[in-house]
């Protein structure tokens, strides 16, 4: 049976083009089939998004804590800190993102497989991000901090509205392609049976034996990613406008 | 105004301050000044702590500021400082520099903070340039625009690190003069400079650091004329 479908799917792509188009209606618009896509991008979409937040959070207080343990004068709990965020990210870069998802997955009863890719992948990205960050923090020159702090604003303060907002310009093109690999990243996800765009294309494929739905699914993630760039253009463009004219 | 008691700094094994014990009165400027490396630096941004003193004492209005329980933040927004390298924040519009401090310290609203930004802008004629950014400026302007974000903080003090030694030669001046007006306000000032004829000219008490100790201070006529320590004697046949 399955040689047969195997023999007939090599038929149809060595036919006429005529069949390419058939092979694309019954991958997509047959039963209705392209809702499926659009709830599996949604499903990416949404991991991608609750993973960029998170990861930007993690990033910051990680990298912000390894910048105030790296110090020649930062107190024990700075140096602990900074000891378990290095921990951290060697761990979590230091091992695949399939194993982890599965670790996480078995961690817990999840209710849903795509919370704990939301957080799997959160974590993940965390440690990508916050070495992103602590290199902003670092192409900072010093006397923007002792220029804050000679002002009399708290370290806080001067981290936040003076090093943070320059670091981050510095990093936006090292940022975006976190984002960016991170959006086709999520493509693992279907191995905790969590139905993205990929999984969904797959299985289509695997039910009705055509490629196209791995065409449309790879349509899909180019669109996204050139979107963020665009995304990415724009906001380099704002930016910009302290730079020299 | 301020005291400092057998102030000392080491950075590892490397003394750079050996023991300075000094009085600054309300008024006073004095100005210091020394070969590189001699830590008269490192002994100006001691006094607002910038850098952490090894150990000593520095009393300013009433307070010794150095110890764990001293609200540094606090004692700095009375302390204005000037750096060789400007250190405006370049992500900020010139305005936005100079009303960070007030307006986020709750020291002053937004719109008192902005009247008061222009009339400083006023004073050294850069209104113009309110609404740029510092890439925009020239060395000169920045500096100036530099020591006026430090004297919006309203500050009792004004602690200059070597403000003209980043400066192409003929933006010198433009600083100077800032500096000189303030001075003659009756600003209390510590300046690091290696300007002699303005040392000369604005400084009430020159103070000559070297190894890490003062080794002479006087007033400025006596002290250039008349220089009694053999490394001033050598250091000023250098300079002058």
């Amino acid at each position: 049976m399955e040689v047969m479908a195997t023999l007939w799917q090599g038929n149809l792509f060595l036919s006429s083009r005529m069949s390419w188009i058939d092979d694309l209606k019954r991958g997509l618009i047959e039963e209705d089939r392209w809702k499926l896509y659009i709830e599996g991008i949604g499903v990416t979409l949404s991991i991608a998004a609750v993973a960029c937040l998170m990861g930007i959070f993690i990033g910051v207080i990680v990298a912000v804590g390894k910048y105030y343990g790296s110090r020649s004068n930062s107190s024990f709990f700075w140096k602990v800190v900074a000891m378990i965020c290095d921990v951290y990210t060697t761990v979590i870069r230091g091992t695949p993102i399939v194993l982890q998802l599965l670790i996480i997955y078995s961690l817990t009863v999840w209710t849903r497989g795509t919370y704990a890719c939301m957080i799997g992948f959160g974590i993940n990205s965390g440690a990508y991000i916050s070495e992103i960050f602590r290199s902003g923090i670092n192409s900072i020159d010093i006397g923007q901090m002792e220029a804050g702090r000679s002002l009399g604003l708290s370290e806080g303060t001067t981290m936040l509205k003076i090093i943070l907002p320059q670091a981050i310009k510095n990093v936006l093109p090292a940022l975006f392609n976190e984002f960016i690999a991170l959006v086709k990243e999520t493509s693992v996800a279907g191995y905790i049976a969590v139905r993205d765009v990929t999984k969904v294309a797959s299985s289509i494929k695997g039910t009705y034996f055509i490629s196209s739905p791995l065409y449309v699914a790879a349509v899909m993630y180019l669109v996204l990613v050139l979107f963020l760039t665009f995304l990415q253009k724009r906001l380099e463009r704002r930016l910009a406008r302290s730079d020299r004219s | 105004m301020i005291e400092v008691k057998n102030l000392r700094k080491s950075f590892g094994k490397n003394e750079v301050l050996a023991g300075i014990t000094e009085r600054i009165e309300k008024g006073e400027k004095v100005v210091i000044i020394g070969p590189s490396g001699s830590g008269k630096s490192t002994f100006l941004r001691c006094l607002n702590r910038l850098e952490e003193p090894t150990s000593g004492e520095i009393w300013f209005e009433g307070q010794n500021i150095v110890g764990r329980k001293v609200d540094i933040d606090k004692v700095r927004q009375h302390m204005g400082m000037v750096f060789q390298h400007f250190n405006l924040f370049p992500h900020l519009t010139i305005k936005e520099n100079i009303t960070l401090a007030p307006v986020h310290l709750k020291l002053m609203s937004r719109e008192d903070a902005d009247r008061k930004a222009m009339q400083l802008l006023e004073r050294i004629g850069l209104t113009d340039k309110a609404d740029t950014y510092p890439a925009m400026l020239s060395g000169g302007q920045k500096q100036r625009i530099a020591i006026v974000r430090a004297l919006a903080m309203n500050p009792d003090v004004m602690l200059f690190d070597e403000p003209t030694s980043a400066l192409d030669p003929e933006m010198v001046g433009e600083v100077l003069d800032l500096i000189r007006e303030l001075a003659n306000e009756g600003m209390t000032m510590v300046i690091v400079t290696h300007e002699m004829g303005f040392a000369k000219e604005v400084a009430t008490r020159v103070m000559f650091i070297d190894e890490g100790v003062i080794k002479e201070q006087n007033r400025p006529k006596e002290f250039f004329e008349n220089p009694r320590d053999a490394r001033l004697q050598s250091f000023l046949s250098k300079v002058l």
